[in-house]
């Protein structure tokens, strides 16, 4: 039995640093910011192509990545934003990627729903659902035939669970016992169609069975349950015990994309979520455990405003790639 | 049961015939090894003898009609039998009785219709080629398929027709045609190059009447097969055997040009029967020649490109009218002829130099002899003349070109009066 | 992989490719072979033969039977530092994987701003003459060549089959060779030891005046044969091996058919919208076109699925006799 006192401190209280929590929470609020800096940027005409926002999911973003270093590699998928920030990105050149500049992240090639950081571990944002599933065992063999010791962590959401590559891809992370942990963010929606109506399993939690793993599914906007589960499974994962599943339950706010006219849902199911805030509930935790005060949270606050308010001007004033370079980077220049 | 005459296969890697002539109609009467009908190959062309006697029924490939080997064309029926309903046979008919009539066509439609002739059909190759050499693509005549003109056929007419490729060298005697008549003195004439032995005519209503008129043409010239000629030797023996074969004892010989040439080859072998020799602007008595007249009319395809250099050869470029032209073209007008006549000119006038001197045969004449020519010559310099012997009249006549006895033969005629 | 190349063997096409395997994974502990059946049982077609036995399993690896999974391994692992081999047992089979390698694997760097490279090479045993129809038959190189990102490659000889694929392993980029497999039992001289055939160069086979035959793969025997035929004919064909056909070798095609001014394209893939139609473009598009003297023909697969008749499956691809007919036609100037 463990002691009652232990049982009521939440997970993340016990297991991270208070610099690690304020950093978490920090993450959190720049992914929030991030996106409503950037829709606001979307709606203004700054951006040229359309978004997927993950607000409302930042917890479950940040909280599957603590236990991750920058040798871990993540898989992300076009919901992406909150991965790549949770892995340490900077929003600047992310920002910059958005507008289309030579200085973003993907040189203005990929724009939101290629975004990656490479050296941070980010192999990357999908278009095609399903897409970065074998992608993320291909690198977990990677690492366990290189003995890296390294991790990949796979972000994929509910509509993808029922694509073929989930299946195939489970199948051999299993079967080759590889490093790799499975996050499944379901926020209840493949574009509209509910995932009551296109999954037969009533959690997708409910796969891993199917291919002897474990498969676990947790509160996605439970900053603690999030990183509890998820740690369970990379740990497992680092100590050469194959694969795991982890479900993430929770639910983005805004539509599936700048196009959505949300006439799948109703207006009080995205206020009953919405009152579910993954950030307000961190805010909570970390107050209750006097981890952060109201004034760290508002200076944290101003701080990230201001990067981001810095990072968008410097995207704007960013230059753009060069028409006559429009090929480059099809191939690997052997010259250089 | 009735024979079937099926087209044969009559030659190895034979797939298809076409039948060129029916010797029986439907109905006739034919007899077994009886010639029944002809085919033709891409390769040869046959005669089909008849497979039994009998009554030919149901011919059912009509001449030009493409037939695979193997297929029945016609039955023979014999005596008595009855003639049934004609068999089911599918034999592909000509293209050109598929293509429909023009009346057929709304006029309207006809008119808006874009002809194919308006652009010359050339394959990029040769329209470089063309273009590179200042040529007009269309002037050129295409051999491809629909008249394509491929950089072959411009390179055709730029460097004159390959002789080797273009004509199989025929051998047999010169063709000589006879004319006039009576007791005189006969009179063997030889023509220039390029010419032929119509190129006599105007001298000949001029001549006085009586005398018999031997015209030998020259190897491929006029009628005379297309002998391959490597040298100026190969053309006098082929000269000298036509003479021979005249059976003439005594002759008076004309020469023009190139035929001068000859007839001072001919006086220097055959010195005894020649009774003596007028000489027209005669080759053989210096290098210099007009080599770009001489190829340009070896080489023209057309009246268009005929004409201009027909008309160096005259001092009045109007004695060359277009239907002049048009008549001289039409006697060259095959190809074979003219890769013929380029060949020996290559042989006989190299870059455009005499490569054959007859200035000895000229000064060892012993019979009498004239040179006529014309002052305005701009085939051969009338300067040559100078090298004859003071036992040679000299007529340098003003106002003429290479061709006196067309251009003045009255002139001419008169000059010859002392013919016996 | 320094080993000079001195001495040369006759070794089959499909040897020649398992010494190239050798070598690799002799040579450097990133390369790794994934498919369905090449460890114990050496591969469908007997590439990989007993490579497992030298290697062992997490060297040769058996994969399930996951197209699309195992195209995605191979990518994500060429991204994270291997240097995997991907064969698929069929290239037919490689449809099921198309996701991953056209979506994935051609366009990573390029969405990435040249962050990552995926140094991955794939084999595609290709083509018809088995027996096996319309499913296991086909040759589909022309749809992975219309993929910037991607490289291609055909090799015809077994010299080329090895020199190519070590040439695709030291490349940065994806390399998808097409193996034709009526040439896995084909011999031909194999240098030994490791020695690259540069990838974006054709071969000239044979020089000749009259006609410049460009063909691929198996294609390329049947032109050498042709051409033999045809010397004894008075026509003198050229044959342009294009061994890669992206990034095609625009030079060596143009530069011949500068010389002969006229060109016949021979390929086994389906004619229309193909390899031939490349290379056709290829050169009405430059000044080679200037040269041209007579329409170019193309020689191509007929527009059907691949038979399961015998008659009907030889008549489905060019064959040699086609070759001669066409070339004859072209230089003697009937098209």
């Amino acid at each position: 039995m463990p002691d009652t006192a232990a049982e009521n401190i939440p997970f993340a209280v016990r297991t991270y640093s208070a610099e690690a929590l304020s950093e978490a929470f920090r993450k959190m609020l720049l992914i929030r910011k991030f996106e409503e800096g950037a829709e606001a940027c979307y709606t203004r005409g700054q951006i040229h192509g359309t978004m997927h926002l993950s607000i409302g999911q930042e917890a479950s973003a940040v909280g599957a990545c603590m236990g991750l270093s920058d040798a871990d590699k993540i898989t992300s998928t076009h919901r992406g934003h909150g991965h790549c920030i949770a892995k340490g990105a900077d929003v600047a050149r992310m920002f910059a990627e958005f507008f289309g500049k030579e200085t973003g992240y993907c040189k203005g090639r990929g724009g939101s729903m290629h975004i990656a950081d490479v050296a941070k571990g980010n192999l990357g944002a999908n278009g095609i659902v399903g897409g970065g599933l074998p992608i993320a065992v291909g690198a977990a063999l990677a690492a366990k035939r290189l003995c890296t010791g390294a991790v990949t962590m796979c972000f994929f959401g509910d509509g993808a669970n029922n694509e073929g590559a989930f299946h195939e891809a489970l199948n051999m992370a299993s079967v080759w016992a590889l490093p790799v942990v499975f996050v499944c963010e379901n926020n209840r929606y493949g574009m509209s169609n509910a995932v009551e109506k296109s999954t037969a399993v009533a959690s997708i939690a409910d796969r891993a069975p199917a291919y002897s793993m474990p498969g676990t599914s947790v509160d996605g906007n439970d900053f603690s349950a999030v990183a509890e589960a998820v740690e369970a499974a990379v740990s497992s994962a680092r100590a050469g015990e194959g694969p795991s599943l982890v479900e993430l339950v929770t639910y983005r706010w805004r539509g599936h994309s700048k196009s959505d006219r949300n006439r799948y849902r109703s207006k009080e199911e995205i206020a009953e979520w919405m009152a579910k805030d993954p950030l307000a509930g961190m805010s909570a935790m970390l107050l209750e455990h006097g981890i952060l005060s109201e004034g760290d949270m508002a200076e944290i606050s101003a701080s990230v405003e201001r990067e981001i308010e810095d990072a968008i001007e410097y995207a704007r004033h960013s230059a753009g790639p060069e028409q006559a370079e429009i090929t480059r980077y099809v191939y690997t220049d052997l010259a250089s | 049961m009735p024979v079937e005459v099926i087209l044969p296969k009559v030659d190895m890697d034979m797939t298809v015939g076409t039948i060129a002539a029916w010797h029986a109609a439907d109905g006739d009467r034919v007899e077994k090894d009886a010639p029944l009908f002809d085919i033709e190959t891409d390769k040869a062309a046959m005669e089909v003898e008849s497979p039994a006697s009998g009554f030919l029924h149901h011919i059912c490939a009509e001449i030009g009609a493409e037939v695979t080997i193997g297929t029945p064309v016609a039955w023979i029926y014999a005596e008595g039998e009855t003639v049934g309903e004609a068999p089911l046979v599918f034999v592909k008919r000509p293209v050109f009785e598929e293509v429909p009539r023009d009346r057929d066509e709304p006029a309207a439609q006809r008119e808006d219709a874009p002809t194919l002739t308006d652009k010359t059909r050339a394959t990029p190759a040769a329209r470089r080629l063309a273009a590179s050499e200042g040529l007009d693509i269309a002037e050129v005549a295409g051999c491809g398929p629909r008249g394509r003109v491929q950089a072959a056929d411009v390179e055709r007419m730029l460097k004159g027709p390959e002789p080797d490729r273009s004509w199989q060298s025929a051998r047999g005697p010169l063709n000589v045609l006879y004319s006039g008549g009576g007791d005189g003195l006969p009179i063997v004439m030889i023509h220039g190059f390029g010419a032929d032995g119509g190129g006599w005519k105007a001298l000949e209503e001029a001549l006085p009447p009586g005398h018999p008129l031997f015209k030998i043409e020259l190897s491929a010239h006029g009628r005379s097969p297309l002998s391959r000629i490597d040298g100026f030797r190969d053309l006098a023996a082929a000269v000298r055997e036509a003479f021979d074969a005249l059976q003439l004892d005594c002759v008076h010989l004309i020469g023009h040009s190139l035929g001068g040439a000859l007839a001072l080859a001919l006086s220097a072998t055959r010195a005894r029967k020649i009774d003596g020799l007028t000489l027209i602007a005669p080759a053989g008595l210096g290098p210099e020649i007009n080599g770009d007249a001489l190829f340009g009319l070896a080489r023209a395809t057309k009246v268009e490109s005929l004409r201009p250099w027909m008309q160096q050869l005259v001092a009045d470029p109007g004695v060359i009218t277009e239907r002049f032209a048009k008549a001289a073209m039409q006697s060259r007008r095959d190809a074979n002829l003219r890769a013929a006549q380029h060949h020996m000119a290559e042989a006989l006038f190299p870059d455009g130099v005499q490569a054959f001197d007859m200035t000895v045969a000229l000064k060892e004449l012993d019979c009498p002899a004239r040179i006529v020519w014309g002052r305005r010559d701009r085939m051969i310099p009338w300067r040559h003349a100078l090298q004859a012997p003071g036992t040679v009249a000299l007529h340098l006549l003003e106002d003429v070109g290479h061709l006196p006895h067309l251009e003045r033969p009255e002139l001419l005629a008169g000059l010859m009066r002392d013919l016996r | 992989m320094n080993v000079q190349a001195d001495a040369v063997r006759t070794l089959s096409y499909a040897e020649a490719l398992r010494e190239a395997m050798d070598i690799a994974l002799g040579a450097d502990q990133r390369v790794v072979l994934i498919g369905e059946d090449i460890g114990i049982y050496g591969g469908a077609f007997q590439v990989t033969g007993d490579l497992v036995e030298k290697y062992g399993e997490d060297r040769v690896m058996d994969m399930p039977i996951s197209e699309l999974g195992g195209a995605g391994v191979a990518v994500g692992a060429a991204m994270t530092g291997l240097r995997p081999i991907f064969e698929f047992q069929f290239s037919d089979f490689a449809t099921l994987a198309m996701e991953q390698i056209v979506n994935q694997a051609a366009k990573v760097r390029y969405m990435l701003g040249g962050a990552v490279s995926v140094p991955l090479v794939m084999r595609f045993p290709a083509g018809s003459g088995t027996g096996a129809a319309a499913q296991h038959s086909q040759s589909l190189e022309a749809w992975f060549g219309h993929v910037p990102g991607l490289k291609v490659v055909q090799p015809a000889t077994p010299e080329d089959a090895k020199g190519l694929l070590l040439a695709a392993l030291e490349d940065p980029d994806p390399v998808m060779i097409f193996e034709h497999k009526l040439l896995y039992k084909t011999r031909g001289p194999v240098p030994e030891g490791a020695y690259l055939t540069p990838i974006g160069k054709a071969s000239l086979r044979r020089e000749g005046r009259d006609l410049t035959i460009v063909a691929t793969a198996i294609m390329v025997q049947k032109a050498l044969e042709a051409a033999e035929v045809l010397a004894g004919e008075g026509v003198d064909a050229e044959v342009i091996d294009l061994r890669t056909i992206r990034p095609i070798d625009r030079e060596t095609v143009l530069e011949s058919v500068r010389k002969t001014g006229r060109l016949l394209c021979v390929y086994e893939a389906v004619k229309t919208l193909g390899i031939g139609a490349e290379i056709s473009a290829m050169v009405a598009e430059s000044d080679a076109f200037d040269f041209l003297d007579a329409p170019i023909v193309r020689l191509g697969g007929a527009e059907c699925p691949i038979p399961y008749n015998p008659d009907l499956e030889r008549a489905a691809v060019p064959q040699v006799a086609d070759i001669i007919a066409g070339a004859t036609d072209l230089a003697q100037g009937r098209t």
